[in-house]
C-alpha cells in the first residue's frame, strides 16, 4: 500500500471529480498541442530556410530586378519559374570591389509534350568553368564534369522521374542522364542540371522559351574582410537592373509571411491561454468551495497555510502535468505527421532534430502547467486563509 | 499552571447586533486536570473551547499556554500549537470523506513539525487508537461506510494521534449509546491517569460530569464553578 502523505492525499483528491478534472486536462492538452504544433511549424520553416541558404554556399545572390521572390521560390521551394537578365551583368559585377568569385545559372522551364519528355521541371544550365554551387555535388555523383549533351538530375527529381532513366529529350536535343545528385536540401533538388555549353544548340532548335545572351541568377563570393551587405549595396548601385540578396536575406519573403502567421498564431494561443486560465480558475474555485469544510478541519487540526497550499498545488501541478504531457505528445505527433502536407515545408531541408523537439516540448509543458497554476492561484490563496472556527461550530456542514 | 485564561471575551456581530458569546472568563487549568463544562445550548461552550484550542482569537483577554500568550504566536507557531499540543474533538462530523478511518486518524501527523513524523510508526499507533476507541474492525472503512457513532469514535482516535497534552472535547459522546459512552469515558480517564493528558470536556450528561475532577457551568457567556450540595 502507498504510504500516506500529502502527495498521496493530493492524488486521492484528484480522483474525486473525474469528469471535471478530465475537462481541465483536456483543455490543457488542446492548448499545449496547438502551441507545440504551431511552434514546431514556425521553427521548421525558419531553420529549413536558413539551412537551404547556407547550403547554396554563396554570400550574395544577384537576380533581375523584381525577381527576388521568384529566385527564392526556385532555390528554396523548388517551384518552376523563369526570369532573365543580360549576360553582361556578370562582367560588371566581377569589377566591383570586394567580389571574389562569381558564377551563374540560366533556368529554362521544360514543358511536357512540347519540348521535352519529362514532367515540368527547371533545367539549370550552369557554367562549369566558374561553378561552385553544383560542383561539390557533381564531384560526389560522377567524379567528373558533364560533357555536352549530358545531364544529371537532382535527388528529388530523380525520385520523381523514376530510376532507370537513361536519356531524356530536352528542348529538342537528346541528353544522356548521367545519374542523380545527392540530396542538397535546397530547391535545386528538383531540378535537372546541364552545362551551359548546351545553350547554343538549344537556342538553335528554338524549342525553349529562351533568348540569346541571358542568364537567370548570379552567385558571388565576397573577399575576406568585406561585408557582404556593403558589397551588395555597391552592386545595386552599379547594376540598376539587378537585385541583390545577401545569404541571410534569402528566404526573407518566406520568413516575413511566416512572421504574419506567427503573429496570428501568437495572438490565438495567447487568447486561448487566457481562456484556459479562466477555466482552471472556475474549476478550482468550485473545488475549493466544495472542500471548505475539509480544509477548515485540516486547519483546526493544525495544518499550516503552507500545508493547504502545498496539497492543492500538488493537485494542480498533476492536472497540468497530465494535460501538458498529452499535449506535447499529441502536438509533436501531429507536427511530424502533417509537416509534409504544408507546401511551404515540402521541399525545405532537414526539419527539427530531437533537441529542438525536446525544447519545444519543455516550453509546452511549462505553459500547460503554468496555465493551471495561474488559474488555481487565487482560489488556493483564498482557501488557505479560511477561518476554521466556522467549521468547528458546524456552520459549513 | 498549564493553561491560564485572563478576562477572555469573544463577541460576534450579526449585522449591527453584538452577540457576546464569551464574556470575561478567567480560568486556570492545571496539568492533568479533568474538567467538564456544562451549559445550555448557545451559552458559549464551543466558543470557549475554540479560544483555548487556538482556533478562535478572543476579542479581548489573553490565553497563556505554559506562560506564553498563544495569540501572540505567528501563524505557523499557532498551527504547531494546534497540531502538537492540542487534540480537538469537534462537536460536529469532521472526517474527510475520501480518507479511510486510519488515514483520517493519521491526518494530523502530516502537519507535524516536531517529533517523530515517521508514518509507519504512526500507522501502528493509529490502528491501536482505533482499537481502543472500539472501531478496530473499521480501519480501512470510509466515513460513508460508518455509522454516526463510529465516525465520532474515529474522530476521537484522531485527537490522540500526536500525543497532545490537552484534549478539548466538544460533546464527544453526544451521538454514542450509553455503553460506548462509558467505554470512551474509560479510555479518557486512562489517558488522563496514565499519559497525564489534561482534559476539558463539554457534555450534557450529568452522570459523566460527576466523575470529573472539576465541574464548570457556562451560562450566557459566563463561567462558574458547580458546587455540589
Ligand atoms: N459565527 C457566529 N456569528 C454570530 N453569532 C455566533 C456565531 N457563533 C456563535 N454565535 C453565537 O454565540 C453564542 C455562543 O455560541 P456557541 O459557543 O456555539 O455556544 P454552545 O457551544 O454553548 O452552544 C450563541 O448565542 C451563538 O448564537
Ligand atoms: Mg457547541
Amino acid at each position: 500500500m502507498n504510504r500516506f502523505n500529502l502527495f498521496t492525499l493530493a492524488i486521492k483528491n484528484i480522483q474525486r471529480k473525474k469528469f471535471r478534472t478530465g475537462i481541465l486536462v483536456f483543455s490543457i492538452t488542446l492548448i499545449v498541442s496547438v502551441l507545440v504544433f504551431g511552434v514546431s511549424f514556425i521553427l521548421n520553416v525558419n531553420s529549413g530556410v536558413r539551412r537551404a541558404s547556407d547550403r547554396l554556399g554563396a554570400d550574395l545572390i544577384v537576380v533581375p530586378v523584381g525577381a527576388r521572390g521568384y529566385a527564392e521560390e526556385v532555390l528554396l521551394e523548388s517551384k518552376v519559374k523563369s526570369f532573365y537578365m543580360n549576360k553582361n551583368v556578370i562582367e560588371r559585377i566581377k569589377r566591383i570591389e570586394g567580389i571574389d568569385t562569381v558564377t551563374f545559372h540560366t533556368y529554362i522551364t521544360t514543358i511536357q509534350g512540347v519540348c521535352c519528355d519529362i514532367p515540368e521541371a527547371t533545367v539549370v544550365a550552369f557554367n562549369q568553368g566558374s561553378d561552385f554551387i553544383v560542383q561539390p555535388w557533381l564531384e560526389k555523383a560522377i567524379g567528373r564534369k558533364l560533357e555536352k549533351n549530358e545531364a544529371i538530375v537532382g535527388h528529388e527529381s530523380f525520385l520523381n522521374i523514376g530510376m532507370g532513366l537513361m536519356d531524356a529529350m530536352l528542348f529538342g536535343t537528346r541528353f544522356r542522364i548521367m545519374g542523380a545528385l545527392e540530396k542538397t536540401g535546397t530547391g535545386l533538388d528538383n531540378a535537372i542540371f546541364m552545362s551551359d555549353e548546351n545553350i547554343e544548340e538549344i537556342l538553335q532548335k528554338g524549342k525553349a522559351p529562351l533568348k540569346p545572351d541571358v542568364i537567370s541568377i548570379i552567385f558571388a563570393k565576397v573577399q575576406k574582410g568585406y561585408d557582404p551587405y556593403n558589397v551588395g549595396r555597391s552592386i545595386e548601385g552599379e547594376v540598376i537592373e539587378a537585385d541583390v540578396m545577401a545569404r541571410s536575406d534569402i528566404g526573407k519573403d518566406i520568413i516575413s509571411v511566416l512572421g504574419d502567421i506567427n503573429m496570428i498564431f501568437s495572438i490565438t494561443v495567447f487568447m486561448a491561454s487566457i481562456l484556459s486560465v479562466l477555466l482552471a480558475w472556475a474549476i478550482f474555485s468550485a473545488t475549493v468551495n466544495e472542500r471548505l469544510r475539509e480544509v477548515g478541519v485540516m486547519l483546526a487540526l493544525g495544518a499550516k497555510e503552507s500545508h493547504v497550499s502545498k496539497l492543492f498545488f500538488i493537485e494542480v501541478f498533476f492536472i497540468g502535468l497530465m494535460g501538458s504531457v498529452c499535449g506535447v505528445v499529441f502536438g509533436t505527433t501531429l507536427s511530424v505527421l502533417l509537416m509534409k502536407s504544408f507546401t511551404i515545408l515540402k521541399n525545405l531541408p532537414g526539419g527539427l532534430n530531437a533537441v529542438d523537439r525536446a525544447a519545444i516540448g519543455v516550453a509546452g509543458f511549462v505553459t500547460g502547467t503554468g496555465i493551471c497554476i495561474l488559474g488555481a492561484f487565487s482560489p488556493i490563496q483564498r482557501i488557505k486563509k479560511l477561518e476554521p472556527l466556522a467549521v468547528i461550530k458546524g456552520e459549513l456542514a | 499552571m498549564h493553561i491560564v485564561l485572563k478576562e477572555v471575551a469573544r463577541s460576534y456581530f450579526v449585522g449591527k447586533e453584538k452577540i457576546e458569546a464569551v464574556r470575561n472568563v478567567s480560568l486556570e487549568i492545571k496539568r492533568r486536570e479533568f474538567i467538564s463544562i456544562v451549559g445550555h445550548s448557545g451559552s458559549g461552550k464551543t466558543t470557549l473551547l475554540s479560544i483555548i484550542g487556538g482556533v478562535a482569537r478572543p476579542t479581548s483577554g489573553t490565553v497563556l499556554f505554559e506562560d506564553n500568550d498563544i495569540y501572540f504566536f505567528d501563524k505557523d507557531r499557532l498551527s504547531e500549537y494546534r497540531c502538537e499540543r492540542i487534540g480537538f474533538i469537534f462537536q460536529f462530523a469532521s472526517l474527510l470523506p475520501n480518507l479511510t478511518a486510519k488515514e483520517n486518524v493519521l491526518l494530523p501527523v502530516l502537519f507535524k513539525t516536531h517529533g517523530n513524523r515517521d508514518i509507519a510508526d504512526s500507522e501502528k499507533k493509529a490502528i491501536e487508537l482505533l482499537h481502543r476507541t472500539g472501531v478496530g474492525d473499521k480501519v480501512n472503512a470510509y466515513p460513508s461506510q460508518l455509522s454516526g457513532g463510529q465516525q465520532r469514535r474515529v474522530a476521537i482516535a484522531r485527537a490522540f494521534i500526536n500525543d497532545p497534552e490537552i484534549i478539548l472535547a466538544d460533546e464527544p459522546t453526544g451521538d454514542l449509546d450509553e455503553e460506548t459512552e462509558m467505554e470512551i469515558m474509560l479510555f479518557f480517564r486512562r489517558m488522563n491517569e496514565e499519559a497525564g493528558t489534561t482534559f476539558v470536556m463539554v457534555t450534557h450528561n450529568s452522570e459523566l460530569v460527576r466523575t470529573t475532577g472539576r465541574q464548570l457551568k457556562m451560562s450566557n457567556g459566563l463561567i462558574s464553578t458547580v458546587l455540589h450540595e
